[in-house]
């Protein structure tokens, strides 16, 4: 479970620049929920997973990941517990280490590292199996560079990382944003199985409404650094594009001006 | 062209500027964080060696010590950069700057002479090995050593860490790796061994200099670049072996430059002849593939 609790940041206190990214944010996960979280642009969605993440630290509220408060806690002592996906395909891997290696990172995310060796033997059929549900073939390259695999492969592999380990909530910011629509279907595919199978907690950020309905089994609208609504269960079945822009103007007595979340 | 004495002399500096290389391999190439702290270190490891020497102390002990001083230097440039946030290459510069007085208290003095004292190399004179071949063997096995200790550790989980943090710090964090301490980590280990191969130079040169540590940066760097173009680095291994292949070649090249008389070069043109071998290390590769595909596409 995740909850975060009135969480306020602002960039560039008391400078000309001041932007209040995330005004008074509250949200909790509960185990096994699949959130998607949409809004326009400068909502603080990527502001609210970077807090979430610790890539950002808030000015003030509260985060407490399975019963822990990692308010202040830097990004790698959240890490055993926080798996995340990034929105760059190359962000979420390292090109210059073979798949292999990728994956024995991941595969200690959020552990002690010792000296041993960190590929391990009795890892490797592990990363084959897992590889092979991808389904591209990756299972007999894993000496390859990261670097040779198209972006979306590498999404795949970085989606499939976060995964290797247990965690208390996946993170997803946009991660089929950068790749072409086929790819980005497939990863998406992949992203519900995963879940699905794993019965993770995540929360996914899309520019898509059509896709933050589809998916998942909550949807939560940010504006202005806020959340706007939040809707679950009975009420968001069969709920289509134009009922979520309804929802949204009845909630802020505003006309929505970004044509990018009625795209998709 | 070359005499046996100055072939073996030029392989025995080699193989330490070798260990130099390591330590830049370490923080450019691994950690991606341009260091030259080096300047500093090596002299320091030498400082520190030459008077623990001169006291009585074991060799190979003074020797350690000259490790733990040069990652200890180390250590000072990456916690300013990490916790002070001063851009890595000026916090660099700043410990560089800071260990030249620093030497000259250890020393006391601009420089030591060591060539009375008992050093590492003093046992191995009575192994029945030709006396100038004595350093090289010497310090062949010590090259060796660090290149396989270095090479388990760059496969291990924290060294794979290390090789994260520079690569990509963001994917690396999000792994749960403390990519400050991999920092400091990485950049005291690349300086301990320059602070070795500062303690090595000193006792086969016979002497500690405050001055020995200027432009090793550019030498280090020349022979990893070498290196490079000679074995492409596709693995740690080969990026490790290119180390030390680089840093042979490039001495034999020196020695070759200052020893063919036709060519008018004296010792003074030494900085000319390096930085010329770089800007060919560095320019070299491209050509050749330029003159590669240049090749392949006149027979299609």
């Amino acid at each position: 479970m995740i909850s975060a609790s009135d969480l306020k940041l602002t960039f560039g206190k008391g400078t000309p620049l001041e932007n209040p990214a995330l005004r008074g944010m509250s949200l909790t996960v509960n185990q096994g929920e699949f959130v998607t979280v949409i809004g326009s642009n400068g909502a603080g969605k990527s502001t609210f997973l970077n807090a979430l993440a610790g890539e950002v630290m808030v000015d003030s509220g509260t985060i407490i990941v399975d019963n822990q408060d990692v308010t202040r806690l830097p990004t790698h002592r959240r890490a055993q517990r926080v798996a995340r996906v990034f929105q760059d395909p190359l962000a979420g891997t390292c090109e210059g280490l073979t798949i292999e290696e990728n994956l024995a990172l991941a595969i200690k995310r959020g552990q002690r590292r010792g000296l041993t060796s960190a590929v391990k033997a009795r890892y490797l059929d592990q990363f084959r199996s897992s590889l092979a549900t991808l389904k591209l073939g990756l299972e007999n390259r894993l000496g390859d560079k990261m670097g040779l695999l198209s972006g979306g492969q590498r999404q795949a592999v970085s989606l499939l990382m976060a995964s290797l380990t247990p965690s208390a909530i996946l993170l997803l910011d946009e991660h089929t944003a950068a790749l072409d629509p086929k790819t980005a279907d497939f990863v998406l595919e992949l992203t519900q199985s995963i879940i699905a199978e794993q019965k993770l907690t995540a929360l996914m950020v899309t520019h898509s409404m059509k896709q933050a309905l589809d998916v998942g089994s909550r949807t939560v609208m940010l504006h202005q650094g806020q959340v706007v609504f939040d809707i679950a269960g009975d009420e968001r079945e069969g709920l289509e594009v134009k009922d979520l822009l309804g929802l949204f103007e009845q909630q802020r007595g505003l006309q929505l001006d970004d044509d990018s979340l009625l795209l998709g | 062209m070359l005499s046996e004495i100055a072939l073996y002399g030029a392989i025995e500096t080699g193989l330490i500027y070798g260990l130099v290389a390591f330590g830049i391999y370490i923080s450019f190439r691994v950690l991606d964080f341009p260091d030259l702290t080096v300047d500093g270190s090596f002299p320091l490891g030498a400082a520190v060696a030459a008077i623990l020497i001169i006291d009585g102390v074991n060799p190979w002990l003074a020797t350690g010590a000259a490790i733990l001083a040069g990652m200890a230097a180390g250590a000072v440039t990456a916690l300013l950069n990490v916790k002070l946030k001063i851009l890595n290459l000026l916090a660099s510069i700043l410990t560089m700057i800071a260990l030249y007085s620093v030497n000259l208290r250890i020393m006391g003095r601009p420089n030591v002479a060591l060539l009375t004292e008992e050093t590492v190399l003093t046992p191995w004179y009575d192994v029945g090995l030709a006396f100038h071949q004595v350093p090289v063997v010497l310090f062949a096995i010590v090259a060796v050593v660090c290149l396989i200790l270095l090479w388990r550790f760059m496969k291990s989980e924290t060294g794979l860490a290390m090789r994260a943090t520079g690569a990509n710090a963001r994917m690396a964090r999000a792994q749960g790796i403390a990519t400050g301490a991999m920092v400091v980590l990485g950049v005291a280990l690349s300086n301990g061994l320059v602070g070795m191969a500062g303690a090595l130079f000193a006792q086969s040169q016979g002497a500690a200099d405050v001055t020995m540590g200027v432009g090793v940066i550019v030498i280090g760097l020349a022979s990893l670049i070498g290196g490079e173009a000679m074995i492409t680095p596709s693995t740690v291994f080969r990026a490790l072996l290119a180390c030390v292949v680089g840093a042979i070649l490039y001495r034999l090249a020196i020695a070759l430059a200052l020893n063919a008389n036709f060519m008018g070069l004296q010792a003074q043109d030494l900085n000319l002849i390096t930085a010329v071998l770089v800007t060919l290390a560095i320019v070299l590769p491209g050509v050749r593939s330029s003159v590669v595909s240049r090749l392949s596409r006149n027979k299609a």
